[in-house]
């Protein structure tokens, strides 16, 4: 119903005026449906004026969504920009478009903004120079894309808080404080004694006994490496206790 | 590299996005449409699959608009007036019809045709001939109708010749013509299921004119007869008629005596003229008559006369024969006191009469005087109902109404069964100038502050004591609110109340017909109050001016009005000057507290002598001379500046009042320094040559008037619009630019920024060096001037900047785009000129943020302030910094309204709706319990690790 009346609309203007320009938007992947495009869509041609006659010729969306332009007859022949302005954030490709001065066009081409206007694209229509001049010129409208106006809110889901790595820290260190005391268990009695060992040796551990056993851990000193008069550090097998060594003695013993 | 300066773009577009989410919340959109017209306005139903009516009018404005009468929102909105060649002869016209889905619209000489449900274009027609003057739907249906779309039915007309057109209505070609070329005036056209008539006004051989009506056959448009009517010498101008029927089955044409003692009636295709007397039961003169009649075919042919006095108004009713075209009275709706509006409905043959007076509102058949519902109205209209329209539905037995009422001031409001359901504040459309008011709520303590500051040691700590003591007794309410206020911080949206940040300020707005109203930024924009300043048409508002608690408004008469801005209460008032002032400049004070007001000639001279401390002044005369004044002389400018012969000055800008520098220099990425051209009395002049087709910008020194830097662009189309703005040590401007002999030049909009430093070397000051002191008049140092040009898609008809507290947060600038209605802001960092040109950046010049130039800048979606909303015909664009440094407000008026938040460099003083003070709550409570549980265990562990020990 909508593209016969859209013929219906063509034909009837075309009797009435000496040139028109239709402007057609097919379906594509930005826009699937060219009927959704608001009311407030138009299409322009603008040039800079060689007399005073209309030089912004402007055309609204039509039921049919064609932008139909009745182009004017000047003085000279004039260079057109074609602009197709959307309010819904779609975004077409400007074009140019060559009228001549009796008001038929002679070709339409793609056009890159910020490009010398000889710079043409694609041809989208040329006068044929032997054959009769048509009165009425249909191109296609190319959509380029859609603008997307807003922001995305970052939404809340348990997957970003299991990749967030404070939390996977916190897990492992969870998981090791309930898996730890099992695996020791499961040791054999001979390593267990051996990593218990070790384990007194390490200052931290040490640490923690101490502080459970009422002494004062000197960190200040641990840290700056000196030998503590602490109870733990003369059972150490060597003077000079640090972290570096534990670690040392760890990957001896594995 | 390049991928960089993609990533860079990237993730700089999203610092202004505005969140889906924050839509309504953030800002507010009056889509305006105007007075609606009384002929013009009515309630249809577009589609007849469905029962749901929308509420269309043409405005003053010549816009159609579709309004859903559910909430007063608008469906769509068109613009005649924008493919009319010629103004149009009073108020366009539009017609609509039941279950048709195209509404027919004319202005000037241009016919249109919409679609009813979505204002999609039909098609259009431009005459040549002359202007439209009638416009009938023919709502017969015939063998010739090809679609559900009906004709349309047009007179145009141009002195002496009318000519009658049938318009296909899916396709608008012409269908038949009728030419009369007698002479008369062509007036109306009407139709009746039979015939199509045309009534066309002859000129009496006294005076006045005769009625002359003719018969079209609506098939061929071939004339089938031809009739006078005698008027004697009644109808004096074409207003005199006061009513023309159409699609009814017995059309009516009525108009009164000169001393409207008797109101004459015709049945339009009859020779008979019935003379019915006027029963004046008021006793004083009758101020205005208007006929109300159903325009439906199958409606029954019955009509009704309001009058309307001073003091009040009645309604007669009356029936029309259909066989013998006798007009016989039916029955009175007596008079009232007070305004009244009578408006029409019919439900299938039944023709219903509502009238609204200012207690009740009542529907009466149109057949007895009985009336069928009554409702009191719940709150008393405050302004006088010019006009209304109405839709009766039945539901079952009883009878719903809901009205359109369009007030007096220009408020137009829904009232379903005597309740407002919506109001448009249409008088929004005239707006002419905008402020944000400063509510003075610390003012108190500001002023009980200074009384300390100025008492003795101990009288100050007394009156402290007194003061907090005195603060104690709003403790209890505090302490009540305390509950409600913790719950709702944690449960509502917004996460703090920030209208202690000044970010809800009011708005006041005068608009053109002597009116202003305040706004409640807070509450969707909703008006607070509106005040009749004064009773003009034309106010021509110059300056709005305003301090706490109050706005002073000054309009080109020299006069000023102070209004209270929490009441719209007039404070003072000022008599005008006598003299009309062009413009008014409004200059701060030397400390910044206060503002005052310098009134301009069209000569360019200020109207009384400056006092000192308002330092220089820079103005345009109306013969495009820029003129320099100073202090106390406003006899002889100081300098002044005349472009070029053939320039004509277009336009002047300065920097903006509140323009805070946060940094004397840029960073560059080496660690050196280039420093800003920081001038405070910079003056941009733009110059057109519409016949070189060049516009020259002059950037000059307010003080001594030299140019510090000029630069002309070719190829300029001087009738579109170009926008200038300057700001801090940069400046820009719009225009269309296009191909001129040189061969790389390009054609399209342009956008060119300018940046002026002290010298194009890094850590160098120029000639001025470290000096504390500079002059304007010995050695001013001319600028090094970095531009660059880009490539637009829309042209820009407004620029502005936005405005922070203290100017640290980015810029951006707020260009208005005619051609998409809607306002984008664009950062600042994207149009620096110094983005490397050709090359990718250098690792220094990207850790200054510079990517590569691309000559074409698209207009990202996130820059777009006004995100998806259509907002129409803005004229100005007003910035204002907010107590926090993040946040600028932006108003924009001049059809719409437009109000909402900038946050160019995101919101950083502010929690965000993404920050859930919920989530914070669970998370320490979580990590309560978690100590809770794991506290036990670990003791546990310590004791038993001392055991084993």
């Amino acid at each position: 119903m909508q593209f016969s009346l859209s013929a219906i609309v063509l034909l009837g203007i075309s009797s009435l005026v000496s040139a028109s320009l239709t402007i057609t938007i097919p379906s594509s992947g930005p826009l699937p449906n060219p009927h959704v495009l608001p009311a407030t869509s138009h299409a322009t041609l603008t040039t800079l004026p060689s007399s005073a006659k209309d030089h912004i010729l402007s055309a609204s969306l039509t039921r049919a969504a064609t932008f139909v332009f009745d182009l004017p007859t000047s003085a000279t022949a004039e260079s057109y920009l074609l602009d197709i302005r959307s309010a819904g954030g779609y975004v077409f490709a400007p074009y140019r478009v060559d009228v001549a001065a009796d008001g038929s066009v002679l070709g339409i081409w793609e056009t890159f903004r910020g490009n010398p206007w000889d710079n043409r694209g694609a041809e989208k229509y040329v006068v044929d120079v032997a054959g009769k001049k048509p009165d009425d010129v249909v191109v296609e409208a190319k959509v380029v894309g859609r603008k997307a106006f807003y922001e995305e809110r970052a939404k809340f889901s348990p997957l970003s808080l299991v990749k967030n790595p404070m939390v996977l820290l916190a897990v492992v260190a969870l998981g090791l404080m309930f898996v730890m005391p099992k695996l020791m268990e499961n040791m054999d009695p001979e390593m267990r004694a051996e990593f218990e060992q070790h384990s007194r040796s390490s200052p931290i551990t040490g640490a923690t006994s101490n502080a459970m056993a009422g002494g004062g851990f000197d960190l200040a000193g641990w840290m700056a490496g000196t030998t503590a008069p602490s109870p733990a550090a003369n059972d150490a097998p060597q003077s000079g206790a640090s972290g570096r060594d534990t670690s040392g003695s760890t990957r001896r013993r594995g | 590299m390049r991928l960089k300066a993609l990533l860079f773009a990237a993730c700089l577009s999203p610092a202004v996005a505005i969140y889906s989410d924050e839509v309504n919340h953030v800002d507010f959109h009056h889509a305006l449409l105007g007075t609606p017209s009384p002929d013009s306005t009515f309630f249809l139903k577009p589609s007849t699959a469905s029962n749901a009516s929308l509420l269309y009018t043409l405005s003053d404005k010549l816009l159609v608009g579709a309004v859903n009468p559910r909430d007063g929102a608008l469906v769509w909105r068109q613009n005649l007036s924008r493919s009319a060649d010629s103004p149009a002869r009073g108020a366009g016209l539009l017609r609509g019809l039941d279950g048709n889905d195209a509404l027919v619209g004319a202005a000037g000489n241009c016919i249109s045709s919409w679609s009813a449900q979505d204002g999609k274009l039909g098609w259009e027609r431009r005459f040549t001939e002359g202007v439209v003057a009638d416009i009938e739907l023919l709502e017969l249906e015939d063998a010739t109708a090809t679609s559900g779309v009906r004709d349309t039915i047009a007179v145009v007309g141009s002195d002496g010749v009318g000519i009658v057109r049938r318009l296909e209505g899916a396709t608008g070609k012409t269908v038949w013509e009728y030419k009369d070329t007698s002479g008369d005036v062509p007036f109306q056209v009407s139709s009746s299921s039979t015939e199509v008539f045309y009534i066309s006004l002859q000129s009496a051989m006294l005076k006045g004119y005769k009625i002359k009506i003719t018969a079209l056959d609506p098939l061929t448009g071939r004339q089938t007869r031809q009739q006078v009517l005698n008027t004697d010498t009644d109808v004096t101008t074409p207003e005199s008629v006061l009513y023309v029927g159409a699609n009814s089955a017995s059309p009516l044409i009525a108009w009164t005596d000169k001393s409207q003692k008797s109101l004459k009636v015709n049945v339009i295709g009859t020779k008979e003229v019935t003379s019915i007397a006027i029963d004046n039961v008021s006793g004083s003169e009758i101020r205005q008559i208007t006929v109300h009649a159903p325009n439906k075919l199958n409606s029954l042919p019955h009509f009704l006369v309001h009058f309307v006095t001073d003091a009040g108004a009645w309604a007669e009713v009356y029936h029309v024969d259909l066989k013998s075209s006798k007009v016989s009275n039916a029955y009175r709706l007596p008079y009232l006191q007070g305004q009244s509006v009578v408006s029409t409905s019919a439900i299938d043959a039944n023709v219903y009469f509502t009238r609204i007076t200012e207690a009740e509102a009542i529907v009466v058949s149109s057949a007895s005087h009985g009336v069928l519902a009554r409702w009191d109205l719940q709150t008393p209209p405050s302004e006088v109902a010019l006009h209304s329209v109405s839709e009766v539905v039945a539901k079952g037995k009883s009878l719903a109404v809901r009205s359109a009422l369009f007030r007096e001031h220009g408020d137009w409001q829904l009232v379903r069964n005597g309740q407002i359901e919506w109001t448009r504040h249409e008088g929004l459309i005239d707006a002419v100038a905008a402020t944000w008011a400063e509510t003075d709520f610390q003012e108190d303590l500001a002023h009980e502050l200074e009384v300390e500051g100025h008492e003795t040691l101990y009288g100050a700590y007394l009156h402290r004591v007194k003061r907090h003591a005195r603060d104690l007794q709003h403790l209890p309410d505090w302490l009540k609110g305390l509950p409600r206020r913790i719950l709702s911080s944690i449960l509502t949206d917004e996460v703090s109340n920030l209208d202690s940040f000044g970010i809800a300020k009011p708005v006041i707005i005068a608009t053109k017909n002597g009116r202003v109203h305040a706004l409640n930024t807070g509450k969707h924009g909703a008006v607070s109050w509106s005040v009749q300043v004064t009773d003009t048409t034309q106010w021509d508002v110059k300056a709005i001016l305003s301090s706490p608690g109050a706005v002073t408004i000054h309009p080109s008469d020299g006069s000023s009005v102070t209004l209270d801005i929490l009441t719209g209460e007039i404070l003072s008032r000022t008599e005008p000057s006598g003299s009309t002032l062009h413009t008014i400049a409004v200059l701060a004070t030397q400390d910044g507290a206060s503002l005052t007001t310098a009134g301009i000639g069209a000569d360019g001279a200020p109207a009384t002598a400056l006092v000192k401390e308002n330092g220089i002044l820079v103005t345009t005369s109306a013969d495009g001379r820029v003129l320099g004044w100073i202090s106390e002389d406003n006899k002889a400018p100081v300098w002044e500046f005349v472009p070029p012969s053939g320039q004509k000055v277009i336009k002047a800008t300065a920097r903006p009042a509140h323009d805070p520098v946060a940094s004397i220099g840029k960073v560059l990425g080496n660690r050196s320094v280039l420093y800003k051209y920081l001038n405070s009395n910079l003056a941009l002049i733009t110059a057109v040559d519409a016949k070189a087709k060049t516009a020259s910008f002059y950037l000059l020194d307010g003080v001594s008037g030299k140019v510090l830097h000029a630069t002309t662009q070719t190829g300029v189309d001087s009738t579109q619009p170009i926008a200038s703005v300057v700001s801090e040590n940069w400046l820009a401007y719009s225009f269309w630019g296009d191909v001129t002999t040189d061969e790389s030049s390009a054609k399209g909009y342009q956008l060119v920024v300018s940046e002026l430093y002290e010298s194009p070397l890094p850590n160098d000051r120029g000639a001025l060096d470290s000096a504390s002191n500079y002059s304007s008049v010995d050695t001013l140092p001319l600028p090094h001037v970095i531009s660059q040009a880009f490539m637009i898609p829309e042209p820009i008809s407004h620029m502005a900047v936005t405005q922070t507290r203290q100017g640290i947060t980015t810029r951006q600038l707020l260009c208005t785009l005619p051609s998409s209605n809607s306002i984008v802001g664009i950062p600042r960092p994207v149009l620096d000129p110094r983005r490397p040109v050709d090359r990718d950046p250098t690792a220094a010049e990207a850790e200054e943020g510079l990517f590569r130039y691309t000559p074409f800048l698209e207009f990202d979606g996130k820059w777009y302030l006004s995100h998806a909303r259509d907002v129409a015909g803005i004229k100005e664009v007003l910035s204002s910094p907010t107590l926090l440094e993040s946040t600028s407000l932006i108003l924009a008026y001049g059809n719409d309204i437009y109000g909402t938040r900038a946050t160019p460099s995101q919101a950083f003083d502010v929690l965000g709706k993404s920050f859930s003070k919920l989530q914070l709550v669970l998370t320490v409570v979580a990590l309560g319990a978690g100590v809770a549980v794991l506290a036990p265990m670990t003791r546990r562990k310590q004791v038993n690790a001392l055991w084993k020990a």
